[in-house]
């Protein structure tokens, strides 16, 4: 009797108390397909990354902030700018960028992963080589 | 004048002197010749001094460009949340006028819910966007489809933005600056037709008009018409207005030294950007090019006969023949013109009476003066004297592109205008009226949307939203909540706080006794009651227990620049800050920690099209992901259960808006700080004089942000969960941990390992079992997911 309560009580508590749903993002296809089911988006990423690729690295940032006001919780967004921020050279916004990433990742551990190696190596840019050790670890601890 | 003054004095004294030596001699004739000698003299230095004026000023001249300021672009695209409505009024801000007008652009027409939209050429700060035809569909309030002319599906457009302003020159004039080329030639003919026949054959000034204006001045009729342009011109550009014999000489001198420099088109396009067309408010309208804007909506080239006939009649005089002000009067002066024009053989019969036969066509637009929100404006303002100087603003011709929202700020304006007319009402209290004022920003980037500054929003004066610094009372609170719960050892969201009597000493300063809203206490409550309550006295033995050092700490790292004194008092919001500065600290919260300063710019780009120096989105992460979260859910609560509850009038509780309310002392200031997944709003009312309002926060700023909110649409607030955070049944009257079989237990957020492990009495030994299998079967499923 008391196991079948337990059962019942453990179906009932699934189907009401579930965890808060974090705001996930579906898993992406793979790289480089820029990472969203918004066309508009995923034009915005596309000439972003022909004008980084040109290095007209001001408008690449611009499209991707005019994609991230469209998506602002689309973490492969953010991470995009970070890698413009990487050519600019602005190593403190490629930490903060990439951690904003982060912040928006759910369980996304390879686009985590990324995201660390691309704050270790702004680190290492900046000459803090232990601080870019410990990226690399926290990169490798994403699987 | 100086030149003519000093030389007129040093012949007087020569002259004087000479009389003297000479009236024994009573030499008459040599002193008449002294006399002519002088006086050519004169003249030739005269004529000297005015040419190098001349020719220094008119080629150095170049006209002060204000910089221009535009909104942020609407950009559509398939799945943007828009209505029609919103689309439309846009466009029509912009001046686009209802009803297909083919082979033209600068229109829509509806189609049951799309729309057809002819979309002028922009320049926009990365590069030219040509006239476009759309089609947009729009299905239960999202565009389902963004097409262009052909069907072709279109990613993403942008719509022109909007004109909101210029930095003007101390004058306020303001020009669009255009060649001789793209004015139309029956504009030109026009103009020559009525102000000067004889343009292209007198030399500056035209004998004909000089003996009219001799024959008037004799009449009685003071000094008047028969100035060629070329006089015209020397008049408005270098000269007075007064009316005097020796400006009139100088004037005919200088016309003819321009002739002799210059030619006649590079006389008549100076003329034609020069020329005054009247006033919009306190922005004075000069140069044909934006006289085409302003009165018709329309690029000079695109003028038409009629409308044409209509600008050269305001020549005479702007504001005589206003067409907004005295329609009749100028219509009749441009049916002259026209005649005239058709007179000289300008226009044929057929044009005459085509244009003849049209209305005045007026472009419909409402007027803006210098800017139609000079809040934002003032904003934008103060961010570019960080990097250009305050001459090249008001001269350079500078393009501005802001993130001023045009849906939220009218929003907003209108919401502020009338709620305050309202509680006046309400609170019969008669002159001066409250007063209040709004700041609106994106939470994730930062961009401002909308300011307003006061209930008059189109007032340029005080502005309340960046310059009011009024205490922020309970504001403040959730700083001294996130310094506690950054320790998660420490604290958590249930963690008790004794809420009894509480007096702090310190040395130097009188008692400090705090004191609830209610007058009562409420004995030991969870840390997250004390803040959705409100607790003055739990609140401050918090803040005291982490030190107001550390939570002073807190406010500087939320963003706040303001150094604030280190008094236990602070810790309840006796601090004074600006509307725009709680806007930064809650910025700060609403982006999970990461700090991005407030900007108002995002791109300027030089005359000619070059971008300058950018405005990008700036991050830093100013709080670890954890504590920031739980303060959230806090605030959270605050509007679920909390000080903030009415808001559920405005808002559905799946919004899950985050919130908190603040009043001041004796009710002088009330304010509203919340933030919903996509907009950041701060809302302060008050009285300038800061007498007592007898408003509460929640009472009067918290309807005004429910309203403006609910108007806007608001995105739920459904903040990302960080790695460290757990989510744990906690039972409510305990604050201990419960299971799924205690009644009423909530799920609350903690730092992992940080929920309390004690029971509640309501957990049974079968809820811990059920919990415990629960636990296991997850992990398995996390396992075997990789989630």
């Amino acid at each position: 009797m008391r196991f079948l309560l337990a059962v019942i009580a453990i179906m009932g508590g699934c189907a009401t108390v579930q965890p808060p749903a974090p705001v996930s993002e579906p898993v992406p296809p793979p790289a480089p397909a820029p990472s969203t089911t918004n066309a508009a988006v995923a034009s915005l990423v596309t000439s972003a990354r022909a004008d980084a690729a040109a290095g007209r690295l001001v408008q690449a940032a611009a499209s991707l902030e005019r994609g991230l006001r469209i998506e602002p919780r689309n973490p492969h967004l953010w991470q995009e700018l970070a890698r413009v921020r990487m050519k600019q050279g602005d190593y403190a916004q490629v930490e903060s960028v990439a951690a904003r990433s982060n912040s928006w990742a759910g369980g996304d551990n390879r686009l985590r992963a990324e995201n660390w190696r691309l704050i270790a190596q702004a680190r290492e840019a900046r000459g803090d080589a232990a601080g870019a050790r410990a990226a690399l670890e926290a990169a490798d601890r994403q699987r | 004048m100086s030149f003519f003054g000093r030389i007129w004095r040093a012949l007087r004294e020569i002259s004087g002197r000479a009389s003297r030596r000479l009236s024994r001699r009573a030499g008459f004739w040599r002193y008449l010749r002294y006399a002519v000698l002088a006086a050519a003299l004169l003249a030739a230095g005269f004529t000297l001094y005015l040419d190098f004026r001349v020719r220094s000023e008119f080629e150095g001249r170049r006209f002060a460009l204000p910089a221009r300021i535009y909104s942020r672009p609407l950009e559509l695209h398939a799945g943007l949340r828009i209505s029609q409505a919103s689309i439309v009024d846009e466009l029509r801000q912009a001046g686009y006028r209802e009803g297909q007008r083919e082979g033209e652009s600068g229109w829509f027409a509806r189609s049951g819910d799309g729309l057809e939209i002819a979309l002028r050429p922009f320049v926009f700060w990365d590069g030219p966007q040509p006239a476009l035809r759309l089609r947009v569909a729009i299905e239960n309030g999202v565009a389902a489809s963004v097409r262009d002319a052909q069907g072709k599906d279109l990613p993403l457009v942008r719509l022109e933005p909007l004109p909101i302003g210029g930095i003007y020159p101390a004058n306020n004039q303001d020009r669009v600056l255009v060649r001789l080329g793209e004015v139309p030639k029956h504009l030109v003919q026009a103009l020559l037709a009525t102000e000067d026949r004889n343009f292209y054959s007198h030399h500056g000034f035209d004998p004909r008009g000089i003996a009219r204006s001799v024959v008037n001045f004799f009449r009685g009729r003071g000094l008047q018409g028969g100035s060629t342009l070329t006089q015209q011109l020397v008049k408005n550009f270098f000269l007075t207005p007064e009316r005097t014999v020796q400006r009139k000489v100088t004037e005919l001198i200088m016309a003819m030294l321009l002739e002799l420099h210059y030619d006649k088109s590079e006389i008549l396009e100076t003329y034609l950007n020069e020329i005054y067309f009247g006033q919009d408010r306190d922005r004075a309208v000069h140069g044909i090019g934006l006289a085409a804007l302003h009165y018709f909506g329309k690029t000079v080239e695109h003028l038409t006969l009629a409308e044409s006939a209509l600008l050269v009649g305001m020549v005479k005089g702007p504001g005589l023949y206003d067409p907004y002000r005295h329609p009749q009067r100028a219509l009749e002066r441009r049916n002259l013109i026209l005649r005239e024009t058709r007179g000289l053989g300008y226009a044929t019969m057929e044009q005459y009476a085509s244009a003849r036969g049209t209305g005045l066509g007026l472009n419909p637009k409402a007027s803006m003066g210098t800017s139609p929100h000079p809040a934002f404006l003032e904003l934008v303002h103060r961010q570019l004297r960080r990097d250009y100087d305050e001459a090249d603003l008001r001269s350079e011709g500078l393009r501005v592109f802001t993130t001023l929202d045009p849906r939220v700020q009218g929003a907003a304006e209108r919401v502020l205008e009338r709620k305050l007319a309202q509680y006046d009402k309400e609170k019969r209290f008669g002159p001066p009226g409250l007063e209040g004022a709004i700041v609106v920003t994106g939470s994730q980037n930062g961009e401002v949307q909308a300011v307003v500054g006061g209930r008059d929003v189109r007032y340029r004066g005080f502005n309340r939203a960046l310059d009011a610094a009024r205490p922020v009372g309970s504001l403040l609170k959730p700083v001294v909540y996130l310094t506690a719960l950054a320790e998660p050892s420490r604290y958590t969201l249930v963690t008790p706080i004794e809420d009894g009597p509480f007096v702090w000493k310190s040395r130097g300063a009188p008692d400090w006794e705090p004191q609830n809203y209610d007058r009562a206490f409420h004995g030991a409550v969870q840390l997250r009651t004390a803040l959705a309550q409100s607790y003055n006295v739990a609140t401050a033995r918090l803040g005291t227990e982490i030190g107001v050092e550390r939570v002073l700490a807190t406010v500087k790292r939320l963003g706040v620049e303001r150094p604030l004194k280190p008094y236990a008092a602070t810790l309840l919001g006796a601090v004074e800050l600006s509307p725009f500065e709680v806007t930064q600290m809650y910025q700060t919260i609403a982006s999970a920690g990461f700090r991005a300063p407030l900007r108002a710019i995002r791109e300027v780009t030089a005359q000619d099209g070059r971008p300058l120096k950018p405005y990008p989105l700036e991050v830093e992460q100013a709080f670890a992901a954890e504590p920031a979260y739980l303060l959230t859910a806090a605030l959270q609560g605050v509007v679920r259960e909390g000080t903030a509850q009415s808001l559920h009038q405005w808002l559905p509780p799946e919004a899950a808006v985050a919130g908190k309310t603040g009043t001041t002392d004796e009710q002088r200031d009330a304010w509203f700080a919340g933030f919903t997944g996509d907009r950041l709003a701060v809302v302060w009312i008050g009285y300038d004089d800061n007498r007592a309002a007898k408003l509460s926060g929640a009472a009067t700023a918290l309807p005004l942000w429910g309203e403006l909110m609910a108007a806007l649409g608001a995105e739920p607030l459904a903040p990302p969960r960080p790695d460290g955070i757990e989510s744990v049944l906690i039972d409510p009257q305990s604050g201990l941990r419960a299971d799924v079989l205690c009644p009423g237990a909530v799920e609350l957020p903690f730092a992992r390992g940080s929920a309390p492990v004690e029971r509640a009495p309501c957990a049974s030994a079968l809820g811990v079992a059920v919990e415990e299998v629960k636990q296991q079967a997850k992990s398995w499923f996390e396992r075997l997911f990789g989630r």
